[in-house]
């Protein structure tokens, strides 16, 4: 039975893993994860590449939303910068496909940083409706250049390394899967550094946190511009996994999905994003596994096909109302269940 | 007397049912996969049955699955059953393509029909890799009447500019160099056909006064209903809706003593979608490629549906069954030919079909030399008879 950790230094408590058993579980879950595409169908690892993806563009909205407390409804915009610089560098010059997620992390940080500015003047909802204002201009831009091919959109080529097409999602999962795991440690890196305190300060008390000598504009935009960063690499694997995008693409329910992934699986924390993420990606085909099972069968899809958005929604509902710190909460809760059994909290 | 607490089953009903539910779930997949290792023609399907295109996806589904009975009630092609596995997507391409994923990871797929323009360009390279699936759906997308392109798909129609193309030929028909105006949804959708159709309606002798492009659905169009005024068009041809804002327009033009004369396609054309417009819908004309439920001309198809049917089947099952139908010609033709269900064999037999006879869902012979039907007749809203009834003769282009 584990009690506690004994934390000794600063440095410990600092530290980004700090138990043994916890390194222990993260290896385990590493090595799942690489030998997963080895036993996965390609409908699993369909499904691992678009939870990878969402997973990477939720932790960003967590660093603006849930660690600097700026609400965006803004991050499928941003995916969309992303994914469009990332398709108009690989068919015009057909640069390789890291420089071109970068360079989409890039351009997508630009646009957050013109979208952050009034995050000094407005919060809360008007920070939104401002951020939604912003997602309809790049709606405009998408649809309305030969650059971004119109409203057909582009065919993006399939990435490549060596050669190699990376064309199938047993490959792109190699490509996907890593990155999304670099960013989540880059964000969780991020809060034991200043400048990620200097959000948790922000969204804490804004006022507090300049009266403590935090320059609140230029903070506010770094936390726009990282949080735009991911949603652009994480839009340029949108490309590079769809390899059509089309200004309906990235619509605004595309945005509110985030902020509801985020809400879900509970602000502010690492685990939240992912654990948002992953739900709100993989209830829906959960609930249509359960639908498939009913007797009837496919007679019965016409009919529960709406009951399973219904009851989607309801567990949404649920989860906000019985556990309004989301997943990741539930998840501590289990986690202390074990540390402490036989006995209860 | 008995011992209450006594339970001669170590398992309660309520523990066994899990046991049965787990112990299904479990063996789902095995059932499908063993399924597949038939001989079954198996017909996969990412069919919107909920979302904003439901309305048309459970109509599509039903009109597949009659189609489909009516094969294996039939002995199947060549003894060989069909199995149609649909999936609904929400009319989402991102769940689309999960559907794709799903049904031919657990399936041995021949033939595929798509809900959307965004997954049928989507999972195109994905045919193409796979090379054994020939699919049909939903969108009359232009760009995908490119067999260059996309080689392994097909439209169960005309395509957008077709359909333009056969109002304009109509229109050039009825009243030599009238002035036609285009109001289209912002969307791939609306914007599909305007520029090739301006084109078209220049080489046919008519004049495109006005372009006017709202937001999908829209509801407030005073604005554009006063530009549409001062350009009287003889003609003016909606497209890239479904309803809104159409009978908005309508409402208003008239009011402002507008003679214009309105049209639609094929999405806005379905009989129960004009009746909703009420008395703007008086007249209301537009081209469909089928023939509505209730066609009284010499049609055995459709007589077989109203038989299934008593009550009105849409122009989606329509579309629906009739995909079924060239799925199920493309099998049998590739069957008969000896050679393998695959892709470029399913597509070469459907390319081959000429002068078919749908039974007469559409009311001429059928030629598919591309990717698309491109025939179809221009039908007018009979209010009272609340019905559409043809203002034209079949129109091939």
């Amino acid at each position: 039975m584990r009690i506690g950790t004994l934390k000794e230094t600063y440095l410990g408590d600092a530290a980004l893993f700090d138990s043994r058993t916890q390194k222990g579980w993260l290896i385990v879950l590493a090595a799942a994860l690489v030998l997963f595409p080895f036993f996965a169908g390609s409908y699993w690892l369909y499904l691992a590449c678009l939870v990878a993806i969402n997973v990477a563009s939720a932790s960003g909205l967590n660093i603006l939303t849930g660690y600097t407390g700026l609400v965006s409804l803004g991050q499928a915009a941003f995916m969309g910068l992303g994914a469009y610089t990332v398709a108009v560098l690989e068919i015009r010059l057909g640069t390789p496909f890291l420089l071109n997620l970068l360079a989409g992390g890039f351009v997508a940080m630009l646009g957050g940083l013109v979208v952050g500015i009034p995050s000094l003047r407005v919060k809360g909802l008007y920070l939104a409706i401002v951020t939604i204002a912003a997602s309809f201009i790049a709606h405009f831009l998408f649809a309305n250049f030969d650059l971004t091919g119109g409203t057909a959109g582009l065919t993006v080529p399939p990435a490549q390394i060596f050669g190699l097409q990376l064309d199938t999602s047993f490959k792109l999962y190699w490509l996907i899967v890593p990155i999304t795991a670099l960013m989540l440690l880059g964000s969780a890196n991020l809060f034991r550094t200043r400048i990620g305190r200097a959000f948790i300060a922000i969204r804490d008390r804004d006022i507090s946190a300049e009266v403590l000598g935090i320059p609140l504009l230029r903070t506010k935009l770094l936390s726009f511009g990282l949080s735009s960063f991911y949603a652009g690499v994480a839009g340029g694997l949108f490309a590079y996994f769809f390899r059509v995008i089309t200004p309906e693409s990235f619509p605004l329910s595309m945005s509110i999905f985030f902020l509801a992934a985020i809400i879900v699986g509970g602000m502010g924390t690492q685990l939240g994003a992912v654990l948002g993420a992953t739900f709100m990606t993989l209830v829906p085909e959960a609930l249509k596994l359960i639908v498939d099972i009913m007797p009837g069968g496919a007679s019965f899809t016409v009919f529960l096909s709406p009951v399973r958005t219904i009851v989607f929604g309801l567990l949404i509902i649920g989860f906000l109302v019985f556990e309004p710190q989301g997943l990741a909460e539930v998840w501590r809760r289990i986690r202390r269940f074990f540390h402490l059994w036989p006995f209860r909290t | 007397m008995t011992d209450r607490n006594f339970n001669p089953n170590p398992y309660s009903a309520r523990r066994r049912s899990l046991l049965l539910a787990a112990g299904a779930s479990l063996a789902a997949p095995f059932a499908a996969h063993a399924q597949a290792g038939g001989e079954d023609i198996v017909i996969g399907g990412s069919i919107p049955m909920t979302g904003v295109f439901a309305f048309a996806g459970i109509g599509i589904d039903a009109g597949m699955k009659d189609y489909v009975k009516m094969v294996n009630d039939a002995g199947g092609i060549k003894g060989r059953k069909i199995r149609y596995v649909p999936e609904d997507t929400g009319y989402k391409v991102d769940v689309s393509v999960a559907a794709f994923k799903k049904i031919t990871s657990q399936n041995k797929v021949n033939l595929y029909y798509g809900d959307s323009t965004g997954f049928a360009k989507t999972i195109n390279s994905e045919l193409d890799r796979n090379g054994n699936i020939l699919m049909a759906g939903a969108s009359f997308a232009t760009e995908l009447n490119d067999p260059k392109k996309y080689p392994h798909q097909f439209l169960v129609g005309p395509d957008y500019t077709e359909m333009f193309g056969i109002l304009l030929n109509h229109i050039a028909k009825e009243k030599p160099g009238a002035k036609v105006a285009f109001v289209y949804s912002d969307s791939e959708f609306g914007r599909d056909p305007i520029d090739e159709s301006e084109a078209l309606a220049k080489k046919l002798g008519l004049s495109v006064p006005v372009k006017i492009m709202t937001p999908a659905g829209s509801v407030d169009v005073s604005t554009e209903v006063i530009k549409l005024r001062r350009a009287a068009p003889d003609y003016t041809i909606f497209h890239g809706y479904i309803l809104a804002p159409i009978p908005e327009f309508i409402t208003q033009g008239k009011q402002q003593g507008m003679k214009s004369k309105w049209m639609g396609t094929f999405w806005t054309m379905d009989s129960s979608t004009v009746m909703k417009m009420g008395e703007a819908g008086e007249g209301f004309m537009g081209v469909m490629p089928y023939r509505y439920y209730y066609d009284t001309e010499k049609a055995p198809m459709l007589e077989k549906i109203r038989a299934l049917h008593a009550d009105y089947q849409s122009t989606a099952y329509i579309q629906g069954f009739l995909a079924a139908m060239l799925f199920v010609e493309s099998a049998k033709r590739t069957l008969e030919a000896g050679k393998p269900l695959n892709g470029d064999n399913l597509k070469a037999a459907l390319n081959s079909i000429k002068d078919f006879d749908t039974g007469g869902l559409i009311g001429v012979p059928i030629t598919i030399t591309g990717n698309s039907i491109p025939v179809g007749r221009v039908y007018k809203a009979d209010m009272k008879a609340q019905k559409m009834v043809p203002a034209s003769d079949w129109i091939k282009l």
